[in-house]
């Protein structure tokens, strides 16, 4: 069984309490992206197929352009800007919720990935950086030698 | 602050199970649906609401305007490969619902929007001024 730092482990009982934020932040209609404990932006999330490991994460209105990933050391970078596509005078806002400016995040990728040949894509705001395993070694037998 | 807004309807239900979705037995899945975060400005010309939809395409996203109120729907298509396993999970996916009561100077015929990059972009122009009808006045 692996073991993955990425982020932190929420255990459970902390889910239910965030949960039980993300309802009554939604029953007085705020956004709750961001609002939460100073959570990192993006959150992801992290699949595992049988080649490779699939990251996530939800950027709207980010453009590729605006987006950096870089890997080294076994951390991946992730940072990106989101410009303002909005009136440049914040008196003609009726309402902002969406947030813009840069980011960045680091994750810890899991071992046993191939670091040249990570790929990624970005449509419809969501960003997917496949990480692909690399083949299991065969056993190397050592030559003992002896008196 | 005036009547004349475009009001944000209070939040939907948090979650519902959608009324066409369903699993490999069938049974309905139940799936979150959000409340997206919104930017409402003004221009000249009208009103530009921005609307944050990661993951909604052009073919999942339905925009209604029924009874001077505007409402959006999106529906995020599952794009992660059959048969990932979700190992770390930082936030989760769902549809998108929100809907505003538009003011009645919004010209609901005109009405326009665009998707780029999972943000939608609605344009509410401004209703045009009727010109003043000058009303003939017969005498008996």
């Amino acid at each position: 069984m692996r073991v993955f730092r990425l982020g932190h482990n929420w255990s459970d009982a902390f889910s239910d309490l965030e949960r039980e934020v993300d309802r009554l932040l939604r029953g007085v209609n705020l956004s709750i992206q961001g609002l939460r404990f100073g959570r990192q932006y993006p959150p992801v999330n992290l699949y595992e197929l049988d080649d490779e490991y699939l990251l996530t994460a939800e950027l709207p209105g980010v453009r590729v352009d605006d987006l950096d990933l870089t890997i080294a050391g076994g951390m991946l970078t992730i940072r990106g800007s989101r410009q303002p596509d909005g009136a440049s005078d914040e008196s003609r806002f009726r309402r902002q919720e969406r947030h813009c400016g840069s980011w960045q995040r680091s994750v810890s990728i899991p071992d046993r990935v191939v670091e040249d040949e990570l790929r990624a894509e970005l449509n419809e705001g969501i960003l997917h950086i496949h990480l692909p395993k690399a083949p299991d070694e065969a056993p190397r037998q050592i030559p003992v030698s002896g008196k | 602050m005036s009547g004349e807004l475009t009001r944000p309807t209070p939040a939907d239900a948090e979650t519902t199970p959608p009324s066409d979705g369903k699993s490999a037995e069938g049974a309905p899945v139940e799936r979150f649906v959000f409340t997206p975060p919104i930017d409402i400005y003004e221009t000249d010309e009208g009103l530009i609401l921005h609307a944050d939809l990661p993951g909604v395409t052009l073919d999942t996203l339905e925009l209604q305007v029924q009874n001077n109120r505007l409402t959006l729907f999106g529906r995020v298509p599952d794009v992660v490969p059959e048969g990932a396993r979700l190992v770390h999970q930082e936030y989760r996916e769902g549809d998108y619902l929100r809907s505003f009561i538009l003011s009645d100077n919004v010209d609901h015929d005109r009405i326009t929007a665009k998707l780029t990059s999972g943000v939608l972009e609605v344009f509410l122009p401004h209703a045009q001024k009727a010109e003043p009808r000058k009303i003939q006045v017969s005498g008996s």
